[in-house]
């Protein structure tokens, strides 16, 4: 999330070749005039801050009062106290990190193969008519049927062990990769390709020097996309059919009944998935920092 | 018989439609000689843009023969620089890194070409600028960094598709006069197109009145203006009166 204020600083303090020192009277005023706005934006800042953590408490003390009181039954929604007493059981036993390594692993690969794959061909179809030719149509058929009815023919095919779920992940994520980085190398002005034609740029160099940095911006959506879709297929893969993994301990807990560990367990998947959803948004702005100007 | 540096005869160009064959350019010959500033006028759609595309080297034309220097054209060639409506620079890179860009292409010297760059964001008014992004310019210093990534290659013939079509009156006027006073020091030849008629009589030696349906060369207008050439030839009796017969050629006045 990008909720920095425009920067104003660096706008005013960068200097102009062509400005001229103001005379001292005015310096004085713009000086001021910088103070006061950069004092507001502060304000505002926080009080932005202040109302998103406000309404956080909000719903937590809503969550509370509700099970507490007794108004939600604990078996359908546990008090935030028994979640966070979950878990630090959970972290305490010896049944959480195994599972965890598990799932950590079947992610790292199903993101990886997905967006590694989802570019290698986005590249092909985009830059190689022949590729596009004979790939493009299967591509985008095999986007019709929801990918979730793969994953037990995939359990079947790799077994119970991580295979089965790195590929549902790999299929689930590789489409938003593939799609937005053919259109990422498509959209392009056409008077760009012409300046590239016309400068002697061969294939490569027009790849290398416009249509790869131009899909960059594109091509970081679908890597967000890609990621969430990574994790939802692993998560899938491990409630259909697996013996270890964060998937599989949430369904058996939920079996038996222990709905506080269940939470406790979305909630550590929903952080961990957002903390690096978020580390992502960071590498987005280094990697496309023109996008901020 | 002397030839131009550029020579085109009969010339024309089909594209294939999903509404069938588009005639956009039909039997047009000319020759620009070297060093010579030439305007292309007409109204739109009658073919400026794909004349100019192929004497880039872009797309070919479908029937008749183009000469560079007395060779065949028909791609491609580090002598012609392009120049569009858009400045087409790349926002991911620095001004400096954009008018270097041509160098990077064509595998120039890179100190050589660094130097060159500098020399040249001096020469269009944009000492200092080097470091800035192009979303950080107006938009009629954009088109001065394309004005000199045109020049960073130092190609012969400058081919512009209304570079200045998009900036207000006042600064077009300011670059019309940068543009001549460069075209002036440097003896580039110029191939100019714009939908201004004052200005192509302001800037040409030579005018090529193009008319649509199918795109034809109507006539070639000589400009006989004194050189160098200021704003106040604006006032010359002799202004108006070209502007008027090209207007007249075109059809606009009834
Ligand atoms: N790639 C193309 N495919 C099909 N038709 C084209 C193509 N390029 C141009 N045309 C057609 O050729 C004709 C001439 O187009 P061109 O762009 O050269 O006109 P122009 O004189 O540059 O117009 P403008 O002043 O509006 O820029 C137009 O009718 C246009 O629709
Ligand atoms: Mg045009």
């Amino acid at each position: 999330m990008n909720m920095a204020p425009p920067n104003l600083t660096s706008a005013a303090t960068a200097q102009a070749p062509e400005a001229v020192a103001p005379p001292a009277a005015h310096a004085d005023t713009i000086q001021k005039f910088l103070a006061t706005e950069l004092a507001k934006q502060r304000r505002e800042r926080i009080a932005n801050r202040a109302m998103a953590i406000s309404f956080g408490l909000f719903v937590l003390l809503v969550w509370a009062i509700a099970t507490e009181g007794g108004f939600v039954h604990a078996l359908i929604i546990p008090s935030p106290f028994d979640t966070v007493e979950a878990t630090i059981r959970l972290m305490r036993s010896n049944i959480l990190w195994p599972n965890v390594w598990v799932t950590l692993q079947e992610i790292f690969w199903a993101f990886l193969l997905g967006l590694g794959s989802g570019c290698l061909l986005g590249v092909g179809v985009a830059m190689f008519a022949g590729v596009r030719a004979t790939l493009y149509p299967y591509l985008v058929a095999i986007q019709a049927p929801p990918k979730i009815v793969l994953a037990p023919i995939f359990v079947t095919w790799f077994g119970f062990d991580m295979a089965s779920k790195i590929a549902i992940g790999v299929v689930m994520s590789f489409f938003p990769m593939f799609l937005n980085t053919l259109t990422g190398l498509t959209s392009v002005d056409p008077n760009a390709i012409k300046l590239m034609k016309s400068l002697t740029a061969g294939r490569w160099k027009t790849f290398r020097y416009l249509l790869l940095p131009n899909a960059l911006p594109i091509m970081m959506a679908g890597v967000k996309l890609c990621w969430t879709l990574a994790v939802l297929g692993v998560i899938v893969g491990e409630f259909v059919g697996a013996s270890a993994g964060i998937g599989y301990l949430i369904y058996a807990m939920n079996f038996q009944l222990d709905i506080a560990g269940v939470f406790s367990l979305i909630i550590l998947l929903s952080l961990f998935t957002l903390f690096v959803y978020q580390f992502i948004e960071w590498l987005e702005g280094r990697i496309i920092f023109w996008k901020q100007l | 018989m002397p030839t131009g540096l550029i020579e085109g005869s009969s010339l024309s160009k089909v594209y294939a439609t999903a509404t069938g064959p588009l005639v956009a350019l039909s039997e047009v010959s000319f020759q620009v000689e070297e060093g010579e500033f030439i305007s292309l006028v007409g109204p739109s759609g009658c073919g400026k843009s794909t004349l100019l595309s192929i004497l880039g080297g872009l797309e070919n034309q479908t029937e008749g023969v183009l000469l560079l220097s007395d060779k065949e054209h028909d791609g491609p060639r580090r002598e012609i620089g392009m120049m569009f409506q858009t400045s087409v620079l790349f926002p991911w890179r620095t001004v400096r890194q954009n008018v270097e860009l041509p160098g990077i292409i064509l595998g120039l010297d890179r100190r050589q070409q660094a130097e060159e760059a500098e020399r040249l964001l001096d020469m269009v008014g944009l000492n200092g600028f080097g470091d800035r992004y192009p979303a950080e310019l107006s938009g009629g210093m954009r088109q001065r960094v394309a004005l000199a990534r045109l020049l960073a290659h130092d190609p012969k013939v400058l081919l512009m598709d209304e570079p200045f079509g998009a900036l207000d009156e006042f600064t077009r006027e300011t670059m019309n006069l940068e543009l001549l006073r460069i075209w002036e020091k440097t003896g580039k030849t110029v191939v100019f197109v714009t939908h201004n008629i004052g200005e192509a009589v302001f800037l040409s030696d030579r005018i090529f009145v193009m008319t649509p349906r199918p795109g034809r060369l109507e006539g070639i207008v000589e400009v006989d203006l004194p050189r160098p050439r200021k704003a106040e030839i604006m006032r010359d009796p002799r202004y108006s009166e070209l502007v008027f017969d090209i207007r007249g050629m075109l059809g606009v006045d009834h």
